[in-house]
């Protein structure tokens, strides 16, 4: 848990003497008392502990939503361990999180680093450009529905680009779309990031660069790209996260087809629980969407050093 | 962390006990549900959508008459089955509910919650006799029925464009399945799309196999694999059924982007007013989808006919499939059953018939022939009743006729049937896989 807090930047009062242990709850420790996270730990504990622990619970029981449920024991679990579908859902929801992260993550740091520019009809441009994220994924997903009809919509008049339009029809294309729909909705969220984390960059820095004889490339990788290291983890954990929670889009997009083509872990959860009634099976897969997505963001957390939190102000 | 940080566990632990304890409390309550249930109120639920006016309109005419009132409450758009599920068994459980026959209310007949209606019948046979046979069967569970007609029914047609039928010569609407594959052919030839399908929505797709079985094989295959036999599905029939079906998606007769294209946002039906496609097989609400679009086209040229006869099969050429109808069953606990008895009498009524009839949809009273000529279409819907009166065997859709649990399995062997990514053994065993 504590990795995940924000760091908090050291205090001199924070650090205790030594030989003086200090115990919690002195009136000349001039920090917040425990009390003041009661009402954030009920809330965590209200709704995210006591739901997760029933969804655990659940995982052991059948249930269709009418009357009690029934305890299985490992039934649930014995029957997707041997489900194909499951196995796929796994994979394409890992798929879909590296596409969405190899698509995402350069278009928005270059145009994160541009909008942070000085000019004026960059602001203008960088506002206009934030406006997909204003709309629901539901709306943006009907639209590009629509859009993407292979008889009324684009590919219909670019027969040469898009064949018979069948682009949802296919896994390959029908995961493409997938994937161009989050880009095209959550790079302004990402670049929005970056173009924070460039601003904060130190003119210092650049002005040196240049007295060095830098060119404008040189400058980016080397003074740009390594000072925003933070903000491209913080930015590739939300991708992470976001990817795998996708539902909407699948849902309205292709709904889980052709077939199970497109079937990621979340989306087979609903099918499971809401549409099946097999409300057991579906806390099943939601543990193992639990235990996969605290897995990733370890590693992540590890990897990338985050836990740490080295700054990115060093020798400045 | 901090020391006091050492009672979180211990206090988590007892607010999850105490939840634990509450919730089983819930589950406790509903045993003595009818104690529970509201006075003087009889709550029906319906499908939130234009047919609400009709319910309102007889929920208004009998609470005038009636001391316990009647309260309708709607639940709109695709959720209803799933928000039902979740309310039936609670103390907010509606006393009177639609649904659509057959497996959509087989989980609530197992789970003991719905009213076996024979009672009802028998004080007043009107309650069974004054519906058409086929249509009241679908509603009945081993033996013993549980839900009362109440809306129309919507058989599945083969809808045409008699324009785009014309233009490539051909002038009659396809009666066997040999004529179907020459007006594909021809259609292609002129570089129509011959079928429009929705296969995004998948069940569409699944329309095409609840015909083709049904008149290669006859409707005890579908109810034999229902009741429990799976083996059936493994026949020489039903893969005669799979090879038709191959056959004709492989003569190019739905186009190649079918998958892409859905009924739901207009995609199919457009293609069939604006001409570029020649049929569409499609529920009977297709009318009505595309006056709201096409009133011109729905006017002038918009044709209809039965699914075509297949040489050699054992099915009936008269046999339907399709939504039968939408029921209204009972809840077990009501507390008013005297009360939702006569409510459901008016379900046979004379205002019930005109007023649906005036909505555009059919009801399938033995009374709805004389109010025909004051429907939207009269002849439309002559044609509808006919075909309905006349089927030996009305099919539910299999979605429906199974329970909820079994429809995304269905759908996705369906659409990767016709994709082309299961072949008949795939399908064979998809089919096999789904429990009653």
């Amino acid at each position: 848990m504590t990795t995940l807090l924000p760091p908090r930047p050291p205090a001199a009062s924070d650090h205790p003497a030594k030989g003086h242990p200090v115990r919690p709850g002195r009136a000349r420790l001039n920090r917040p008392g425990v009390a003041w996270t009661l009402p954030a730990t009920v809330f965590f504990l209200l709704f995210a502990v006591i739901p997760l622990i029933a969804v655990v619970v659940l995982s052991f029981m059948t249930w269709t939503g009418l009357g009690d449920p029934k305890f299985v024991g490992m039934e649930n679990w014995q029957e997707l361990a041997g489900d194909p579908v499951m196995l796929k859902s796994l994979w394409l929801s890992l798929l879909f999180i590296v596409l969405g992260v190899a698509t995402q993550t350069p278009v928005s740091i270059l145009l994160g680093v541009w909008a942070a520019g000085p000019q004026r009809n960059r602001a203008v441009l960088s506002a206009i450009f934030f406006l997909p994220l204003l709309l629901s994924s539901a709306a943006i997903s009907v639209l590009w529905r629509a859009l993407l009809d292979p008889n009324f919509g684009v590919p219909a008049q670019f027969r040469w680009l898009f064949g018979d339009g069948n682009l949802f029809g296919h896994q390959p294309t029908a995961i493409g779309v997938i994937i161009f729909v989050g880009m095209w909705q959550f790079t302004p969220f990402h670049t929005l990031i970056y173009q924070g984390a460039a601003k904060s960059v130190p003119p210092v820095l650049y002005q040196a660069a240049e007295v060095d004889g830098a060119g404008r490339a040189r400058q980016f990788f080397s003074i740009t790209l390594p000072q925003l290291r933070n903000s491209i983890i913080t930015s590739v954990i939300l991708m992470v996260v976001g990817g795998l929670t996708t539902f909407e889009t699948v849902l309205i997009l292709t709904n889980g087809g052709p077939g199970t083509d497109t079937t990621i872990t979340a989306f087979y959860m609903f099918e499971e629980a809401f549409r099946r009634y097999n409300f057991g099976m579906g806390s099943a897969i939601a543990v193992v969407l639990v235990v996969v997505a605290t897995a990733i963001s370890l590693v992540m957390v590890k990897l990338s050093g985050y836990d740490k939190m080295r700054s990115t102000m060093e020798g400045v | 962390m901090n020391k006091p940080s050492l009672r979180t566990p211990v206090l988590a632990a007892a607010s999850t006990l105490a939840l634990g304890l509450t919730l089983a409390g819930c589950g406790g309550g509903g045993e003595s549900a009818s104690s529970d249930r509201p006075e003087n109120e009889v709550h029906v639920l319906v499908y939130g959508d234009a047919s609400n006016d009709v319910e309102t309109a007889m929920v208004d005419r009998f609470n005038e008459t009636s001391d316990v009132k009647v309260v309708l409450d709607t639940i709109p758009g695709a959720d209803y089955q799933q928000k039902l599920q979740t309310v039936m068994s609670t103390d907010a459980a509606p006393d009177i509910f639609f649904n659509w026959g057959g497996g959509s209310i087989s989980n609530f007949v197992d789970a003991d919650l719905l009213m076996p209606l024979d009672d009802f019948i028998e004080e007043d046979p009107q309650l069974k006799d004054a519906f058409l046979p086929s249509v009241f069967d679908v509603a009945t569970v081993d033996g013993t029925p549980y839900g009362i007609p109440m809306r129309g029914t919507q058989p599945v047609m083969l809808f045409n464009n008699k324009e785009v039928l014309a233009s490539v010569g051909i002038t009659e609407s396809p009666k066997t399945w040999d004529d179907l594959l020459a007006a594909v052919d021809k259609l292609k030839a002129a570089g129509k799309t011959p079928i429009a399908l929705g296969g995004g929505d998948e069940w569409p797709t699944q329309m095409w196999f609840s015909y083709v079985y049904d008149r290669v094989a006859g409707p005890e295959l579908f109810q034999t694999a229902l009741d429990g036999d799976t083996s059936v599905w493994d026949s020489e029939e039903s893969r005669e059924a799979l090879g038709k079906l191959r056959d004709l998606v492989d003569s190019g007769a739905f186009g190649t982007n079918f998958q892409s294209v859905k009924f739901t946002d207009g995609g199919s039906p457009a293609l069939l007013a604006g001409g570029q496609a020649g049929f569409e097989l499609m529920g009977s609400w297709e009318y009505s989808t595309i006056r709201d679009t096409n009133p011109d086209f729905v006017a002038t040229n918009l044709g209809w006919s039965t699914f075509p006869e297949i040489e050699g099969g054992k099915g009936d050429a008269a046999n339907l499939v399709g939504n039968t109808n939408n029921y209204y069953s009972v809840l077990k606990d009501t507390r008013y059953p005297d009360t939702v008895r006569d409510f459901l009498k008016l379900m046979y009524s004379d205002e019930f018939v005109e007023a649906q009839m005036a909505t555009g949809n059919l009801p399938t009273t033995t009374s709805t022939e004389q109010f025909l000529d004051q429907a939207t279409n009269p002849e439309y819907a002559r044609y509808q009743f006919e075909l309905v009166q006349d089927a030996p065997n009305f099919q539910l859709s299999w979605d429906q006729a199974y329970p909820p649990a079994a429809t995304p399995t269905i759908h996705s062997a369906v659409a990767d049937f016709f994709a082309g990514s299961i072949d008949e053994d795939g399908f064979i065993s998809a089919m096999q896989s789904l429990k009653k």
